[in-house]
């Protein structure tokens, strides 16, 4: 190796390196926009509703979060046997209504 | 008397030693330079030690309230996600910059990296533990490691909230913890909240740690 192929190496490496670590500023800029933006409810349509569980805590509240957004939601589909009865002992409805 | 005279000797040649290293500068303080396995023990071993005796009278609210999971998500998202992550983000600038690294919650803390000798298949014990342990450091903070103390700005009941969502945050997937941690249109976020904690009439805090009631905001 002569030296002017060993000095490109090393010049080629010590710009590449640091490179490799840094990442785009225009990331920072989408993370802001992110953290503006409001719920993605709709995305609630494309869950998987057999392995929801009306009952669970998460489940209410993203409910409660999208309100009417997701009243045409197929609640059908939800696991409401695998749920069994909340605490108080009779199950809740699930009144899409009332959100 | 001999032997005591070589013990006394030998502690004060060692404390001067210490304090002699101490104003040496040869220790490097900067946070890309990991402690030795020394001074990393002893500093954890001062954490985990004060932290278990700090949490012993905490009472543990419940918290599978809804609300909670609401106030608390949006607080965390807007104040601890730099650091602590969330699910589908791996590493950020704080994370991978700051010493000691941040535990990444959106894992389970059997998963997050670091072992407390609570026992049993969680690495702080039972969820109790975890929960009072989550509360007293989100309220007091830890010295030198980057965890903030926001006991001084946030109510108890609003801390309990984050914990509440931190007992979920490992199950959660990026649809779900996007819209749990949403604010919704007309929410001024976490400012606001600050503010109008700041001009109320409430107390800004109990006299004794985690024994007020938990609602959500």
């Amino acid at each position: 190796m002569n030296h002017s192929t060993r000095f490109l190496s090393i010049l080629v490496l010590s710009v590449s390196i640091p490179l490799g670590y840094a990442h785009d500023p225009k990331e920072h800029a989408k993370e802001a926009a992110a953290a503006k933006a409001g719920p993605d409810c709709a995305a609630m349509k494309d869950m998987d509703h057999s392995k929801m569980d009306p009952n669970d805590p998460v489940m209410k509240a993203m409910m409660a979060k999208c309100g009417g957004d997701h009243a045409d939601m197929d609640m059908k589909g939800m696991d409401h046997g695998a749920a069994g009865k909340p605490a108080g002992g009779s199950a809740e409805p699930h009144d899409h209504g009332s959100h | 008397m001999k032997t005591l005279k070589l013990l006394l000797a030998a502690a004060l040649l060692a404390g001067l030693g210490g304090l002699g290293f101490l104003y040496s500068g040869w220790y490097p303080m900067g946070a890309d330079v990991p402690h030795n396995a020394l001074t990393y023990w002893a500093l954890e071993t001062l954490r985990e030690r004060s932290i278990a005796r700090s949490i012993r009278d905490i009472e543990v609210p419940p918290l599978d309230d809804p609300q909670m999971l609401l106030a608390g998500g949006a607080d965390y998202n807007d104040m601890c996600a730099g650091c602590h992550l969330k699910p589908g983000k791996a590493s950020s600038d704080i994370s991978q910059g700051l010493y000691p690294q941040p535990p990444n919650l959106a894992m389970g803390a059997a998963a997050h990296g670091h072992a407390h000798g609570s026992g049993g298949d969680d690495a702080h014990g039972d969820a109790d533990a975890s929960a009072a342990r989550q509360f007293w450091i989100i309220k007091h903070g830890i010295k030198a490691s980057g965890m903030a103390a926001f006991g001084p700005t946030h109510e108890d009941a609003r801390i309990w909230a984050m914990v509440a969502f931190l007992q979920k945050l490992p199950t959660l997937n990026e649809v779900q913890y996007q819209i749990l941690t949403a604010r919704a249109p007309g929410d001024m976020g976490h400012d606001a909240h600050g503010a109008a904690a700041e001009t109320s009439d409430a107390p800004a805090s109990d006299a004794q740690d985690g024994h007020s009631g938990a609602h959500a905001h």
